[in-house]
């Protein structure tokens, strides 16, 4: 029960969203233009071509956001965009200011970066979501302390999808004269979101989660007042010195009309991405029981993760596999994956975690694909269920 | 995860999977599971003329787990009280190329295994109407 063309059904966007034919065409053509090969810093001709190019995309990238385009530090990808954001400000503050405030469910890239701090000698506040996996702005507020440097949080959980306010954590950490850094790799793109109203000091987000190139992502750094941010490589002054590096051209200028794209079709594809996520969470009933892992609102439109009680994750994966494109609730892919330390941190079970799955969708997602996904995934969990042990259902939850 | 050939046989056609029907001979069964291990098995076997007949399991665990399942009940058929289990969590290893860190949830199999095998031996060695 394929796609048409015989490709697994991809309901994987949360990983990374299908490339864009028309920023795929951009990219091969800025691949192939000679006029485009110099380097962007250069102050030739054609470096200078190239710096148009650049500067095209950072305005289109920052308008993803609602904001300018000197705001605009790009990286190789969210990854490196939040370790620069979380220890490029820790390190950069006051002595005796070098506390952080973060959430034992952020991504791994955010999770990396605290721990690094804390090995340093950082004290690091984890803060624990509720059963729906949301932080609050009043727990924000209550860990916030006189040396407290930064307060870093993902807006949507990359594997519930659930949003954070960012709004009233935004208060909270401005009322403390706190910077507020926000990984947006889930949510740029995919929900309206404007740095202005928020009082995000620093926003990481990435080219590839939204249809663009892998290898690009950007730091959103705040212009008044802005956070001091030491880098973390060194070389030429690319990016303010925040990144040096030579300018990846044709991937910035893929990531520049893969947010303009979103721009574009954010109001008509949420609601239509959100309808079929809800589609495909009705049609999973069948399957029951099934447990929807973190609340339902707010939430990015297409993130759907559901847990399977009396199944193993690896072999629904397996079952799956050729048909089906999605992630397990292990932290890792490998036979003895962890179980998620975000579906753990809003209560599940370590079973429970790894009979979990994140289906996530995207732009190009088709009601049928959604039709075709439900349909496999109850005929695999009913087989596993009947291969198991009696009881299994009881057990392992 | 590499998964070998027989693996995704075994797995996409679960033979020997479910419950025996009553019929003819007594039937023993066995079981393990150890979740934090990821493995839970439970194997069934049907008796006559002092040697198993037919078998079949129930397994929870991963791709490897189950193919190693239902080899071992397809193995069972044949088997007497005191002769060798027919496999083993290191023959089972080999030749389903089980990766080295899944070698416990084969040694929970064999927990479920001997099991049924000491309990077919018993049915085997009582008087007759005991």
């Amino acid at each position: 029960m394929n796609t048409a063309a015989g490709r697994p059904v991809y309901l994987d966007y949360a990983a990374s969203a299908p490339l864009e034919p028309r920023v795929a065409e951009l990219m091969c053509a800025c691949l192939r233009d000679p006029a485009l090969q110099a380097n962007p810093s250069a102050v030739h001709r054609p470096g200078r071509a190239a710096a148009a190019v650049v500067a095209q995309a950072r305005a289109r990238v920052a308008a993803l956001i609602g904001a300018g385009p000197e705001a605009i530090v790009f990286t190789s990808g969210a990854t490196e965009s939040v370790n620069l954001a979380v220890l490029g400000t820790v390190r950069a503050a006051p002595a005796g200011r070098g506390h952080v405030v973060t959430a034992r469910t952020e991504h791994r890239a955010g999770l990396e970066a605290c721990r690094e701090l804390e090995r340093a000698g950082h004290p690091v506040t984890w803060l624990r979501p509720d059963a729906g996996g949301r932080i609050s702005a009043a727990q924000v507020g209550a860990a916030l302390r006189p040396d407290t440097a930064l307060v870093s949080l993902m807006h949507a959980n990359n594997e519930l999808g659930v949003l954070t306010d960012l709004v009233a954590i935004g208060r909270a950490c401005a009322e403390r004269d706190v910077p507020l850094h926000v990984d947006a790799a889930q949510s740029a793109g995919r929900v309206p979101l404007d740095v202005r109203e928020s009082g995000v000091a620093l926003l990481s987000f990435c080219a590839h989660k939204l249809g663009g190139p892998k290898g690009i992502g950007a730091l959103y750094l705040r212009r008044r007042p802005r956070p001091a941010l030491r880098p973390l490589l060194f070389g030429g002054g690319q990016e303010g010195g925040l990144r040096p590096g030579t300018l990846a051209t044709p991937l910035i200028a893929g990531f520049g009309l893969a947010c303009e794209i979103a721009v574009g079709e954010i109001v008509k594809e949420e609601p239509r991405v959100r309808a079929l996520r809800e589609r495909l969470w009705a049609g999973l009933q069948p399957a029951a029981p099934v447990w929807r892992n973190g609340a339902a609102e707010p939430s990015v439109p297409g993130i759907l993760n559901v847990c399977f009680p009396g199944i193993e994750g690896e072999s629904l994966l397996f079952a799956l596999d050729g048909q089906l494109a999605a992630t397990s609730g292990s932290a890792c892919s490998s036979a003895s994956g962890e179980p998620s330390p975000v579906l753990t941190a809003i209560g599940r079970s370590e079973l429970a975690a790894q009979a979990s799955l994140r289906l996530s969708l995207g732009r190009h997602t088709t009601a049928a694909e959604v039709d075709a996904a439900a349909a496999l995934l109850i005929a695999a969990v009913q087989r596993l269920r009947r291969a198991a042990p009696p009881g299994a259902i009881e057990r392992i939850a | 995860m590499e998964y070998s050939e027989e693996v995704r046989r075994l797995f996409d056609t679960l033979p020997h999977c479910g419950e025996l029907a009553a019929g003819a001979g007594p039937i023993v069964a066995g079981e393990a599971a150890e979740l934090e291990r990821g493995a839970w098995l439970r194997f069934e076997a049907r008796l006559a003329d002092g040697a198993i007949v037919d078998a079949a399991f129930r397994a929870w665990g991963c791709p490897h787990t189950l193919a190693a399942a239902a080899l071992t009940a397809a193995r069972l058929p044949g088997w007497r009280a005191g002769t060798p289990p027919p496999v083993d969590a290191r023959s089972l290893a080999g030749e389903l190329a089980v990766p080295a860190d899944k070698l416990g949830r084969l040694l929970v199999l064999e927990d479920a295994l001997q099991s049924l095998l000491r309990r077919a031996s018993e049915l085997q060695s009582a008087p007759p109407g005991g």
